[in-house]
């Protein structure tokens, strides 16, 4: 890890500045620190090297989980092991809490925030080697494509493979989660899902969140009704990034599906969507005929690579096991 | 008096004689008639407290006044040649001691074939140069400070790879580490030509890391012309003979101290570079100097487990007889020879089972990765692999419960020497206990709903684990009648120091907590072995209790004048002699030590030699429960029976602990653990994150079924070694109940949820 310096600011204003580049005392490379999880990995590993590290948990900024009846407001601060345990959130939202609960361990969730979670960076092998140049990290041409890409995107990969590491993303996005942002120029509330797009171009990095952004809450719509679930599998039974993981939400009426949303994760370099699922599933009889239906369509689109063509089937039968899951 | 017999071995290519000394003791062994109290008893650790309290001192806890903190620049390149090395940068950064490397190390031989800091580097992780200073933080800025010009070579990755024709050759001479290492009894060609029954597959298993708890590392410091050396080794004695031959210096002016182990399976059984860098940076900084390696380093350049490609033909009758067994094996070597056991994956072919047919060719290969070096029972973990899940397709072809294919060919003495076995129904017992305990029946079926299916499956071994001469003890009993016991063996965290203070405190009639065992450290230790081959309990044991042996006869002797009796009418049980049948005259062991004071009692104790004629070796079988999910790959293992015969159980919590710890392993092994190198020659998961270790929810119920039965021709504790052992059928018993649960055979290790999952898509089972 390289020399860096710290400041522990004690408002919101007095952290964007920091992380503004050109505004007064900005450097242009401050990052800002929080469960310090990921972005301490990124720098022992010589992949992040910020100059200077501002620390955000001394700022008031939001932190734990208000109930709003008939919604739900999650600080940005609130850690993982937060979320997991909360009565409300396993009643009303239980892809939520499932997903934390199957992210990372426990010793983690105790420090990792939500925040932090959602705007972590890829856990891509070649990525986080220091030896190897890739074209996240700047490099000319993504290695995995051709290369160990077993753990990588069979969906909307390239120019990078890697896939998007969180559990909770897809969550969020499947609950019609919305999140509160600030910066230079003041508040804005976008869908979850609008804060990821896959690199491209000259963006190389997988949020649309602005660098001298932060992002303060998670704000979760009423239930109503919906029922949700969180699946993942992983090399091992626990303390692993997903190979797969999918975020299902079913609203039923009677025995028909009345609204639906089926996100992937660990599949794709962003949490998926999957538009054709849902499609597939709106207004179809709840059934193995459905849930087949959905089960493929999740996957429409999908390329593997040389080493990851078992994502397909994996990917499928958790899609149509948390539907299975939801209507019984 | 000890006798001493010296042998004169001829070695008959010319090279000077050898002699090997051994000292007969003329101890009675032990057997299952002599009645113990202090041996078999469950006894927790002895250093326990110290380690659950964090005051046990490791290699890398070691602190000195004015410690500097060493780093190693290593290989950014694959094969590589360094054109221009430049550490003026490094060495003008504040906090710097001591720079190392090609152009400023002395030329010190290391490996076959290269210099501790050479020119040429092979893997990615070859050590390039050193830095010591006042910190990590700084040795790690200055490492970044040195400018290198590396001229890259050609290199190739992989044992497919470097046997091609064409592959880039890692060293001049190609890639082949030598001519085949071939073995043969009888004609096994002709016996598979006759066969009724074939059985021709081949079977891979993949590169694994070690990744001990505790890295490799030392810390050393220098007195004047006298080095100490806290390293992290499965022997002192090697490390200090190898630094003192580097250093030119005699070996009594090295000392290498190893007080506990965070784990070592192999990879720390020889000398590494580390120990002289560490020495050579100290002598030059002035300063003691701590050089541990990290995560990464420890699994790009602390050794592996070899991968390994294995073809083999078992040919047999159609009621199940074996005929012929032949197997050709490539192994990955890496980029060196590092010394030390390599892996002999053919010797389980050659004994496991009776068959008069056996031919083995195995064959080593460089390639430009880590090199391979001993981990736990090294070879016979690959070996058991390919041939356990051949024996179970063979059992399938032939519509034969596996364990009864076994039993009918059982072999009841070492066919590779024509020498029975001490035990010849020892691999019978673990069969019976393991299969009893399961409840192993043939007609079971698989099961299981839905998706998920249960199968089972079993696979034996054999192993060695006899121990052998020489190795020595000392005891020594003090005025108030404690007891001290000094080795030069090292605990390498299996309970060493548990086990023989347990043998010397049974032999001296003296409760545990009055008898206190030193060990690892040369300066202070009488000479032991590597601690390797599950050989230390075997090993030191028997040395230990001729110690105490000789101890309790002078202490009887003396005991004898004051009782007024026979030292041959004495007994001598929880630190009180007695005359026999006359329970009055009694005498407290202190009560003897502390008249006859300052005098000491001192018993001097060596192993003495294995049977003439017999082999000793140990035996074992598993049995396991899975349940495969055929829709997401996912195996579970949810029950493991273990049975191993490994002659008297001195300590049956430590016994079982390796068992447990065995089967981590072998679940490890079989399901998850694999190196993986990028074809640009950069391992991609040097780290604890994406190398997979299971977890405790992968660890399944592990049942051992002891055997616990002395084995008095082994040697004169009747205890055999079990460190090893455990590891070795695990893997082939889980993927045989994988094929059992789901009808498919996965030939390549680890069973991972990609592996399954594609060879599920290739064959879809029919439902249950």
């Amino acid at each position: 890890m390289r020399p860096f310096a710290y400041a522990s600011p004690r408002t919101a204003d007095e952290i964007i500045a920091l992380l503004t580049p050109g505004s007064a005392g900005a450097d242009g490379a401050s990052r800002p620190l929080a469960g310090g999880t990921d972005l301490l990995t990124l720098m022992k590993a010589d992949v992040a090297t910020p100059s200077r590290l501002v620390d955000i948990k001394r700022a008031g900024l939001p932190k734990g989980i208000e109930e709003t009846p008939p919604g739900l407001v999650v600080g940005g601060l609130t850690t993982l092991a937060q979320i997991e345990t909360h009565p409300a959130v396993r009643a009303r939202y239980p892809a939520l809490a499932e997903a934390t609960a199957v992210a990372a361990t426990a010793q983690l969730r105790n420090v990792a925030t939500v925040a932090g979670n959602l705007l972590q960076r890829p856990r891509c092998w070649y990525f986080r080697n220091p030896r190897i140049a890739c074209w996240l990290k700047g490099g000319d041409h993504c290695p995995a494509r051709d290369g160990e890409n077993q753990l990588h995107a069979i969906l909307g990969g390239g120019p990078c493979h890697a896939v998007h590491p969180s559990d909770v993303a897809p969550a969020l996005v499947a609950l019609d989660a919305d999140a509160r942002l600030r910066g230079p120029g003041g508040e804005r509330t976008v869908p979850v899902e609008g804060l990821f797009a896959a690199p491209e171009g000259g963006r190389r990095r997988e949020t649309l969140v602005g660098s001298d952004e932060l992002l303060l809450a998670l704000r979760l719509p009423p239930a109503d009704g919906s029922r949700s679930t969180y699946l993942k599998s992983m090399d091992r039974k626990v303390w692993a990034f997903a190979l797969a993981g999918v975020a299902a939400r079913l609203r039923l009426d009677g025995r028909r599906v009345a609204e639906a949303r089926i996100v992937l994760g660990g599949v794709a370099p962003v949490p998926w969507r999957a538009h054709e699922a849902e499609r597939a599933l709106e207004g179809a009889e709840a059934g193995p005929a459905a849930w087949d239906r959905a089960a493929n369509a999740a996957l429409t689109g999908a390329a593997p690579l040389r080493h990851n063509a078992y994502k397909l089937p994996l990917a499928r039968a958790l899609v149509r096991r948390a539907l299975e899951s939801l209507a019984t | 008096m000890p006798r001493l017999h010296v042998d004169r071995l001829r070695s008959g290519d010319g090279s000077e004689d050898e002699y090997r000394v051994v000292e007969r003791t003329g101890l009675a062994a032990w057997d299952a008639t002599t009645a113990l109290t202090v041996v078999g008893r469950p006894y927790p650790r002895v250093e326990g407290a110290e380690k659950v309290t964090g005051r046990a001192c490791y290699a890398g806890d070691v602190r000195l006044a004015g410690l500097l903190h060493a780093r190693v620049l290593r290989s950014p390149l694959p094969h590589a040649r360094i054109r221009r090395i430049d550490t003026a940068a490094a060495e003008a950064l504040p906090g710097v001691h001591a720079v190392l490397g090609t152009h400023s190390a002395p030329a010190i031989r290391w490996y076959p074939d290269g210099l501790l800091f050479d020119r040429t580097l092979r893997f990615v992780g070859d050590e390039v140069a050193a830095v010591a200073a006042e910190s990590e933080e700084t040795a790690a800025d200055a490492l970044r400070l040195v400018a290198v010009e590396y001229e890259p070579l050609p290199f190739v990755v992989g044992l497919e790879a470097a046997l091609r024709p064409e592959a880039p050759p890692v060293r001049e001479g190609g890639n082949l580490v030598g001519p085949p290492k071939v073995y043969a009894r009888g004609d096994a060609e002709a016996a598979l030509r006759e066969a009724p029954v074939v059985i021709d597959e081949t079977y891979t298993t993949q590169t694994a890391l070690h990744n001990c708890l505790e890295p490799h590392g030392c810390t050393a410091t220098w007195d004047g012309e006298r080095l100490t050396l806290w390293d992290s080794t499965q022997s002192v004695f090697d490390v200090r003979e190898r630094v003192a031959e580097t250093l030119g210096l005699p070996e009594h002016r090295v000392r290498v101290i190893k007080h506990h182990m965070g784990g070592g399976f192999g990879s720390k059984q020889i000398a590494w570079k580390h120990a002289v860098i560490a020495a050579l940076l100290a002598r030059r900084a002035g300063r003691p100097v701590r050089l541990m390696l990290d995560r990464e380093a420890e699994n790009l350049a602390a050794g592996n487990r070899n991968a390994t490609r294995q073809r083999v033909r078992l040919g047999a009758t159609r009621d199940g007889t074996l005929t012929a067994i032949s197997a050709r094996i490539e192994q990955d070597t890496g980029a060196y020879l590092v010394g030390g056991e390599g892996s002999n994956t053919s010797a389980i072919y050659q004994t496991l089972y009776r068959c008069p047919n056996v031919t083995t060719e195995q064959v080593g290969v460089y390639t430009n990765t880590g090199p391979a070096v001993a981990f736990r029972a090294p070879g016979h973990v690959e070996g058991a692999f390919a041939l356990e899940s051949a024996m179970d397709e063979l059992a399938r072809a032939l519509d034969m419960d596996p364990l009864a294919l076994r039993l009918r060919n059982y072999a009841e003495a070492d066919q590779r020497r024509g020498r029975p076995y001490t035990t010849p129904d020892g691999l019978r017992l673990c069969y019976e206990r393991a299969a009893a305990e399961f409840g192993w029946r043939r007609d079971r079926r698989p099961s299981g709903q839905g998706s998920r299916r249960r199968g089972i499956g079993m696979a034996a071994h054999d192993w060695g684990g006899s121990g052998y001469p020489p190795g020595y003890a000392w005891v020594k009993l003090n005025g108030d009648g404690s007891a001290e016991v000094v080795t030069g063996t090292q605990d390498i965290g299996t309970g060493t120091r548990t086990g023989l203070t347990q043998i010397a405190a049974e032999e001296l009639g003296l409760p545990l907590e009055r008898v206190l065992l030193h060990l690892g450290d040369t300066a202070t230790g009488v000479y032991a072995p590597v601690s390797a081959g599950s050989a230390t309990q075997a090993t030191i044991g028997p040395a230990v209790r001729a110690a105490a042996a000789e101890a309790r006869r002078q202490l009887l002797e003396a005991a004898a004048t004051m009782l007024e009796a026979a030292p041959a009418d004495l007994q001598l049980r929880e630190g009180t002699i007695r005359v026999a049948g006359a329970p009055d005259r009694a005498l407290d062991v202190a009560d003897v030590t502390r008249r006859i004071a300052p005098h000491m009692i001192q018993g001097h104790g060596a192993r003495g030699p294995n049977p003439d004629g017999k082999a000793v070796r140990t035996f074992g079988a598993q049995c396991v429960e899975v349940e495969v999910d055929v829709d997401t790959g996912e195996v579970s293992v949810l029950r493991v029976v273990a049975s191993h015969e490994c002659g008297r159980i001195v300590n049956p919590t430590l016994v079982d602990s390796q068992v447990l710890g065995a089967v981590t392993q072998g679940v490890g092994f079989a399901l998850m653990e694999e190196r993986v190198v990028d074809a640009g020659g950069v391992v991609l998961n040097a780290n604890l994150e994406e190398y997979k270790v299971p977890t405790a929810p992968d660890v399944p119920a592990v049942v051992h079924a002891r055997v616990d039965r002395p084995d008095p021709e082994a040697n004169a504790t009747g205890a055999k070694g079990i460190g090893e052992p455990p590891l070795v059928p695990t893997a082939p018993a889980i993927a045989n109940a994988v094929f059992d649960a789901v009808g498919v055979r996965i030939r390549h290790t680890p069973l991972s949820r990609r592996r399954l999952l594609a060879a599920l898509a290739a064959h879809r089972p029919e439902p249950a």
